[in-house]
């Protein structure tokens, strides 16, 4: 026990690391998501094709090609990202694409009355998507984008791969030095789980203040 | 919008298809400035699709349509026809069966969001407003509330107001009352009837027989697709032309 106390402060760096690059990828993730599911939804023929090619792709190879990649792939071509930089473009882009396809079944779940009434009243298609079904898009997609970010947050071990030092890189690095297992690798599974806990338990919170008008 | 005297709408020749089904053939009439028209037909007659086409909720197949003097026909390019949908969609107000308000919003949000988006008012004179049409439809005291809070009449008054916010020239309903329970029809025919007093030009499709004979200066009969027959509400009650509209009545007294 005493050398993850010992140890702590280099554990909790790496939590910290899990924690930004869950956020970053999330935050970008999200902006993915909405241009995606509308490009698949209103787009012309080959930006609806476009769309649909990236989802079909991500979500069709698995995310730890994906990050190596971005990292190691890409740096034959003379573009070295910083580990940290690509393991933020590869999550954002691998979680923009589930999450651009939970927002496309939310959007064609707002009834097309809705639409009606905004049009109706002069709006224009994209301030209709903007203020009438975008934000109701939301509310219906956020308990399974939920799923989807607590999943990511497990994901983000992934990065270890490419030297990022976040919470699972941070116990390798200590097992290096002291050559035993299980209290690191326990101590960073306690640690996964209570950030997973906190983000379930903040997503519960926005759910239940976004429904107030149901 | 218009020069005194034009009609509000006038509509020639229109048709409207659905995938080749002919749904609308060759329409033409008229609704003068300040008169209150009732559309009465049999289920799947067409009136709903005509009614939405006359704010271009529905594309137009045929023939040419103009509303408050501003024309959309067949033969415009998309853009065109967008761009003077979208300049009738100004001056005109559309009730919804479904009544349509914006879940998320509250009743106040609901009434004074086209004014903030589309005609860009200052927020403090738009809630001016807002509040002003929510007391003349009896729910300022709702305004905070979101609509599925309030019973369907309520609903339904509320997306009055909502389509009063834009200070229409021409109001569309679409079975205002078909989906509320029977006790609360009433309160919102009372407010349609209201704003039919003062002086607004209206388009209503209804079932409500009693309430067209009443508020309605005249009345379109359709079936099939075609205006079959056309009168004042006296006349059209008491006196129906043709046998198509005698059956018609003669259902609904028996429904009703
Ligand atoms: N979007 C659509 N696609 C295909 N057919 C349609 C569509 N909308 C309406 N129709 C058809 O057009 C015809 C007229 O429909 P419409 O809704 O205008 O009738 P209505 O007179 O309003 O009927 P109701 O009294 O039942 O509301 C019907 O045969 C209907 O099935
Ligand atoms: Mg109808």
């Amino acid at each position: 026990m005493d050398i993850i106390w010992s140890n702590l402060p280099f554990l909790l760096k790496g939590a910290y690391y899990t924690l930004l690059i869950t956020i970053v990828s999330m935050f970008f993730g999200s902006i993915i998501a909405v241009v995606v599911a509308i490009a698949r939804l209103k787009g012309n023929r080959s930006i609806r094709w476009l769309a649909r090619a990236y989802v079909s792709i991500i979500r069709g190879t698995p995310t730890l090609v994906q990050i190596i990649i971005v990292y190691y792939g890409l740096a034959d071509y003379g573009l070295n990202l910083q580990p940290l930089t690509a393991a933020y473009i590869a999550l954002s882009i691998s979680i923009g694409a589930y999450l651009s396809e939970t927002l496309r079944g939310a959007i064609q779940a707002i009834p097309k009355g809705q639409y009606e009434a905004a049009y109706a009243s002069g709006m224009t298609p994209i301030q209709t998507m903007k203020r009438i079904i975008l934000p109701q898009a939301i509310r219906i997609a956020i308990p399974p984008a939920g799923n989807t970010f607590i999943g990511m947050l497990k994901e983000t071990s992934l990065v270890s791969v490419i030297t990022v030092t976040e919470l699972l890189r941070s116990a390798q690095l200590l097992i290096a030095q002291y050559y035993v297992y299980m209290p690191f690798y326990l101590a960073i599974a306690v640690m996964y789980w209570i950030l997973s806990t906190g983000f379930s338990f903040i997503l519960e919170r926005i759910e239940r203040r976004l429904s107030i008008y149901e | 919008m218009n020069k005194y005297g034009d009609p509000m709408i006038k509509t020639e020749n229109l048709s409207k298809s659905f995938s080749g089904l002919e749904v609308l053939k060759n329409i033409n009439l008229t609704v003068e400035t300040g008169e209150v028209v009732a559309i009465l037909g049999p289920s799947g007659s067409g009136k709903s699709t005509l009614l939405r086409m006359f704010n271009g909720l529905e594309e137009l197949s045929g023939g040419r349509i103009q509303v408050g003097g501003i024309s959309v026909d067949a033969n415009q390019s998309q853009r065109e026809r967008n761009k003077q949908i979208g300049k009738i969609r100004l001056h005109t107000g559309m009730v919804f069966q479904q009544f349509n308000l914006y879940p998320h919003k509250t009743v106040l949000q609901n009434v004074v969001e086209a004014l903030l988006i589309v005609k860009k008012i200052p927020r403090e004179k738009a809630i001016t407003l807002g509040e002003k049409l929510l007391k003349r439809v009896g729910l300022l005291e709702k305004k905070d509330q979101y609509p599925n809070r309030l019973s369907g009449g309520q609903q339904q008054r509320v997306a009055i107001a909502r389509a009063l916010a834009m200070e229409p020239d021409l109001m569309l309903f679409d079975e205002p009352t078909s989906a509320l329970d029977p006790e609360l029809v009433d309160e919102v025919l009372a407010v349609i009837k209201e704003l039919a007093h003062t002086g607004m030009t209206m388009v209503i499709v209804t079932h409500e027989m009693e309430f067209a004979r009443e508020v309605a200066d005249r009345i379109i009969f359709m079936a099939d697709g075609v205006v079959v027959e056309e009168g004042t509400s006296e006349e059209f009650f008491s006196r129906p032309k043709t046998e198509r509209a005698r059956k018609f009545l003669k259902m609904e007294e028996v429904i009703n």
